[in-house]
């Protein structure tokens, strides 16, 4: 379905984040009050852009950064490599992710995930041949994503305004802070040699490159079927923004009244 | 079509919401509606798995007119401008909105060929507001997205009619993506009448391109 916000994943393309998918944490009530209480910081529509005019040009130039390079790149990287491949990449990929991943769930306490995320990474590193394969979820341990975007929303931190960055496309004012953290949280960062420097912008290629090739036929048919491909965009960023935080649980209270609004009444 | 199918799917998944869904609030399921959904999936199915592209996407604009209340979704997609509508304006937007979202949901269901779905449960967030929740039956073995929810907003009329008002994966709604895109055009166009007509003329290029 174009509909949905594969979207989502186009913004996670570019912060680096793609490969990580969700999974509902426990079913303790607690944690689904506070993973639904947390996700709530975060609105969605126009009245959430009071910089719409900054982000209508960041997001001009994204996109031709986007349809003049990322595009080619991808379309290059598909014909090159196998589907199997790919996935393999892609799981390579996630599992380098994982420090970032444990630090953010250990500041937010979520210490049954971390210790999900850790096994998934000694797993995978091990009889998933490096991290190419992802036998931890077959014997069920699923991925999840962290950053520390989320984390502050844990933390209370209210989502600030839609803020589209340079490069790294649609995001928040807190996602864009956590983005820059989440930086500091990989070991690769620290490391200040020829090699180390490689490797980052070697990954860095990589995870864009491998993130966005999925999204090429999604992406064109939203934008095909939008009205304001910036809007849309907009809309599906925080969206799927407002569930990743809540830990992957629905919350269908927050959803707007499409029927009982007064003015719907003629209608009947 | 099994691979426009998969790609739709993967599109879904690719979102970063794949998971388990969760029904979060104590309200009982509408047994109901989960069969009037139910009933319009099974309908659906055959028409998905048409060999001819062109019938397969006739057959579902029929099928979306039949169900789903476009009139509903067009008020609300307005956001607050739908007051601010002359009636002029109201005559010719509304049409036009069903041509339009008629396409989109076309579109959109027309990436499930070959697939069938098949409801999971329901959420009452009123007497006359319910999600029913689905997902695809029979999935790929080992596919990772076996577990996206497709929801469908399902409203209830005083007459006690039911009615698709919205549709969604994983918590991304299309009505709520939609109000977002007209809202912003209306906005970006002066607001008020003038930014309707705007978005009118905006819609008429789409539908005429």
């Amino acid at each position: 379905m174009r509909l949905f916000a594969y979207i989502a994943a186009s913004c996670l393309v570019l912060s680096g984040a793609a490969e990580a998918q969700l999974s509902g944490a426990g079913d303790d009530p607690e944690d689904i009050a506070r993973d639904l209480e947390t996700a709530d910081t975060s609105p969605d529509g126009a009245d959430a852009d009071p910089w719409e005019g900054f982000n209508r040009k960041m997001f001009a130039i994204n996109d031709g950064f986007d349809q003049h390079l990322m595009i080619p790149a991808a379309k290059a990287y598909r014909t090159v490599t196998h589907k199997k491949q790919r996935k393999g990449i892609r799981n390579f990929l996630a599992n380098l992710r994982t420090p970032v991943i444990l630090v953010n769930d250990l500041l937010q306490g979520e210490f049954s995930r971390a210790g999900d995320t850790m096994g998934r990474f000694v797993i995978n590193s091990t009889i998933g041949f490096g991290g190419m394969g992802d036998p931890a979820e077959r014997l069920g341990i699923e991925q999840h994503s962290e950053d520390f975007g989320q984390t502050l929303a844990v933390w209370g931190v209210d989502s600030g305004p839609y803020l589209v960055l340079p490069f790294f496309g649609p995001s928040t004012l807190r996602d864009g802070f956590g983005a820059g953290v989440d930086l500091t949280a990989d070991p690769a960062f620290w490391v200040r040699t020829d090699p180390a420097t490689y490797f980052r912008f070697s990954r860095a290629g990589a995870n864009i490159v491998s993130a966005r090739e999925p999204l090429i036929e999604p992406l064109a048919d939203i934008r095909t079927d939008s009205l304001d491909f910036y809007a849309s965009i907009r809309s599906f960023y925080l969206q799927s923004r407002k569930r990743e935080i809540s830990n992957g649980r629905t919350n269908y209270e927050d959803l707007p009244d499409i029927g009982e609004f007064e003015e719907f009444d003629d209608l009947e | 079509m099994r691979s426009l199918a998969r790609r739709s799917v993967f599109r879904l998944a690719a979102a970063g919401a794949a998971a388990f869904c969760f029904a979060t609030q104590p309200a009982a399921a509408d047994q109901a509606v989960e069969d009037y959904v139910q009933g319009i999936l099974d309908e659906a199915a055959p028409i998905l798995a048409g060999a001819d592209h062109q019938t397969m996407l006739d057959n579902i604009e029929a099928l979306v007119d039949e169900y789903v209340d476009m009139r509903r979704i067009g008020r609300f997609v307005l956001g607050q401008y739908a007051r601010r509508m002359s009636e002029e304006q109201e005559a010719e937007y509304y049409p036009l909105f069903h041509r339009y979202a008629k396409k989109i949901y076309r579109n959109t269901l027309s990436d499930y060929a070959g697939e069938s779905l098949v409801v999971t449960g329901s959420v009452d967030r009123s007497e006359r507001d319910i999600i029913v929740n689905s997902k695809i039956k029979n999935p790929e073995p080992g596919s990772s997205y076996a577990n996206t929810v497709i929801h469908w907003r399902v409203y209830r009329s005083r007459d006690g009619d039911l009615s698709i008002v919205d549709a969604g994966a994983d918590n991304v709604w299309l009505a709520i993506e939609q109000r977002s895109q007209f809202t912003s055009i209306i906005a970006n166009n002066g607001g008020g009448e003038k930014g309707v007509d705007a978005l009118i003329a905006e819609i008429k290029t789409r539908l005429e391109g």
